[in-house]
């Protein structure tokens, strides 16, 4: 490892952590996750495809 | 579908993969392969599940929550998911410890960012405390040390960071820099260069121990010699007391039995003894009862053997012995008639012949001076034939001899008052007057009748009575004169037989005190004659 990454940049370090999710949020966490999937993805090409 | 089918397969397969890390620990390499498998196939429960499992190793509970909510809501029916919600979600306490947690972790990255870094230690000392597995909490309090330069309390942090997550890679990074900053890196080079610098041995190769040298034979001899000091000293200082004390064990316990062995015996003894003085005493007690019943002669047996005894000595001509035996013999415990009859006859013809015998002997013995034989044949004499004023008078005669003044005055006043028309009568009389004086008569027993009977002698009295004790003498004068003419001998001569006036002993040879030759008995010849 070179110096440089030998080095901790605390600003740049706790930039990179993000407060842990609360359970009073878990409900809008779960209504806003993101479920798409694959097939998803291509049940919606092969529609725009069709139209 | 075919494309349907391969994205699937493809999802399985990271799925796969994710399973594999999370086994080797490496869980953020697992998240990330079981994050694209769902991004493939959202449906796929498993991985779902086990991103849930992963993030709740990790500490992020509320993330692991999040897709344990989604797996029920896609599968509500045989869904591992269900088991975890219940361990966590529905147990209210533990979720608001959960909650709590990650409140303090939140708000000690707030401070960390807003440069309180004191405060965030101790936020997040004590969020790791509450929370062991909460990774993201370890990796902040770690950067914090680093940043104050304390790399040994970040080393802990991130040592417990990658027990957890053996992969993490900012773990990884930090863990290098702590270890470049205490010198760790290079003692770890130094080791790795160590291990792959060997070569491989050649067939020529020697190894030689640093610490060998060829010995020479006296240091043999020395080794030789103190190995056997050493061998005899760890035999006596440790085998030897050992075994004294087995062997001391071994006596005392010996001992022990022996001594209970002997206790056993002794009480043994001891119980026999006391058995045997019982059955000493219970044939004592049986041999006293069998010779009481053989020498009773209150018995009928007795009764027989003093027939037999008797018969045998009246055949023998022992008539003395037979005599003697009759004065125990009671006819009426016999029950045979036939032996009654026998003992009748032979009562008869002891009373007729016997009786003489046992007088005469009485007689000798008084003569020869042996008193009590004398006396108890004089008492055999009374028991056959009580009426006998003969016997009295001697025995009285005898009593006076051995001073025993009141019985002999009694024996006498018996002649006088029961036997007055005897022969011995007036003797008795005088013995009579001798012991007792006139003044003191009237205090006798006797004495009014020996008034009376010495009146009625003086009455009726023949010229027998006059000669010995002549009318109007006084008894006292006559014992006086008695004594005068006995030249004061009267004790010593009343110690023996009295010359009696009938025959005159002194005249005869016979010193005064031999028996009186009373009746038709004569003065014997013998002791002091």
């Amino acid at each position: 490892m070179s110096d440089e990454e030998m080095t901790i940049r605390f600003e740049d370090e706790i930039g990179q952590f993000k407060p842990s999710l609360e359970v009073e949020e878990i409900g809008e966490a779960i209504v806003k996750s993101d479920l798409t999937d694959m097939s998803d993805i291509m049940m919606e090409l092969l529609k725009r495809m069709k139209e | 579908m075919d494309q349907t089918e391969r994205i699937r397969r493809v999802s399985n397969s990271f799925y796969n993969e994710g399973l594999r890390r999370a086994q080797r620990r490496d869980l953020t390499g697992a998240v990330q392969y079981l994050k694209k498998c769902l991004n493939l196939n959202k449906y796929h429960i498993d991985a779902r599940n086990l991103l849930g499992l992963i993030y709740y190793e990790m500490g992020e509970v509320s993330e692991a929550l999040v897709q344990w909510v989604i797996s029920m809501n896609l599968k509500d029916r045989d869904n591992r998911a269900d088991f975890y919600l219940e361990q966590i979600q529905r147990k209210q306490e533990r979720l608001e410890q959960v909650s709590q947690v990650i409140r303090r972790y939140n708000q000690a990255l707030f401070q960390a960012k807003s440069g309180s870094d004191d405060l965030a230690v101790l936020q997040l000392t004590r969020v790791v405390e509450a929370n062991p597995r909460f990774v993201k909490a370890h990796l902040l309090l770690a950067l914090l040390y680093i940043t104050h330069e304390d790399y040994t309390k970040a080393g802990k942090s991130l040592y417990k960071v990658l027990k957890i997550d053996k992969n993490n890679p900012t773990a990884s990074w930090y863990m290098a820099i702590v270890k470049a900053r205490t010198g760790k890196a290079e003692i770890e080079r130094r080791k790795i260069k160590n291990a792959f610098s060997h070569r491989q041995m050649q067939d020529d190769d020697v190894i030689i121990p640093p610490s060998y040298k060829e010995n020479t034979g006296l240091q043999s001899v020395l080794n030789i010699g103190a190995g056997l000091l050493l061998g005899a000293a760890v035999i006596f200082f440790l085998v030897m007391p050992a075994k004294l004390k087995e062997v001391n064990n071994a006596h005392t316990q010996e001992l022990l039995q022996y001594n209970e062995q002997l206790n056993q015996k002794n009480e043994e003894i001891g119980s026999l003894n006391d058995r045997m003085a019982e059955y000493e005493n219970t044939a004592n007690e049986a041999q006293s009862q069998l010779d009481s019943l053989l020498n009773s002669s209150d018995n009928a047996a007795g009764q027989y053997a003093i027939l037999v005894r008797m018969m045998d000595a009246y055949e023998n001509d022992n008539l003395t012995e037979a005599v003697t035996l009759y004065a125990g013999f009671d006819a009426s415990l016999l029950t045979d008639p036939q032996v009654q009859q026998i003992a009748a006859s032979l009562s008869q013809e002891i009373e007729t012949n016997g009786y003489q015998a046992l007088e005469d002997l009485a007689y000798t013995m008084w003569s020869a001076g042996r008193m009590s034989e004398a006396l108890t044949y004089y008492q055999t004499c009374l028991q056959i034939k009580p009426d006998s004023p003969n016997v009295i008078y001697n025995m009285g005669m005898i009593y006076r001899s051995q001073g025993e003044t009141d019985r002999a005055v009694e024996l006498f006043t018996q002649v006088v008052t029961q036997y007055a028309d005897s022969e011995q009568a007036p003797r008795a009389r005088e013995q009579l007057a001798q012991l007792v004086p006139e003044n003191q008569q009237a205090a006798v027993p006797g004495q009014s009748i020996l008034s009376q009977s010495e009146s009625g002698a003086q009455e009726s009295a023949s010229g027998q009575a006059g000669q010995e004790n002549p009318a109007g003498q006084d008894p006292q004068d006559e014992a006086a004169g008695q004594d005068t003419q006995e030249g004061g001998d009267s004790q010593d001569a009343q110690s023996r037989p009295e010359a009696g006036a009938v025959t005159g002993g002194e005249e005869d040879g016979i010193e005064a005190g031999q028996p009186a030759a009373a009746g038709t008995q004569e003065a014997p010849a013998a002791d002091g004659a």
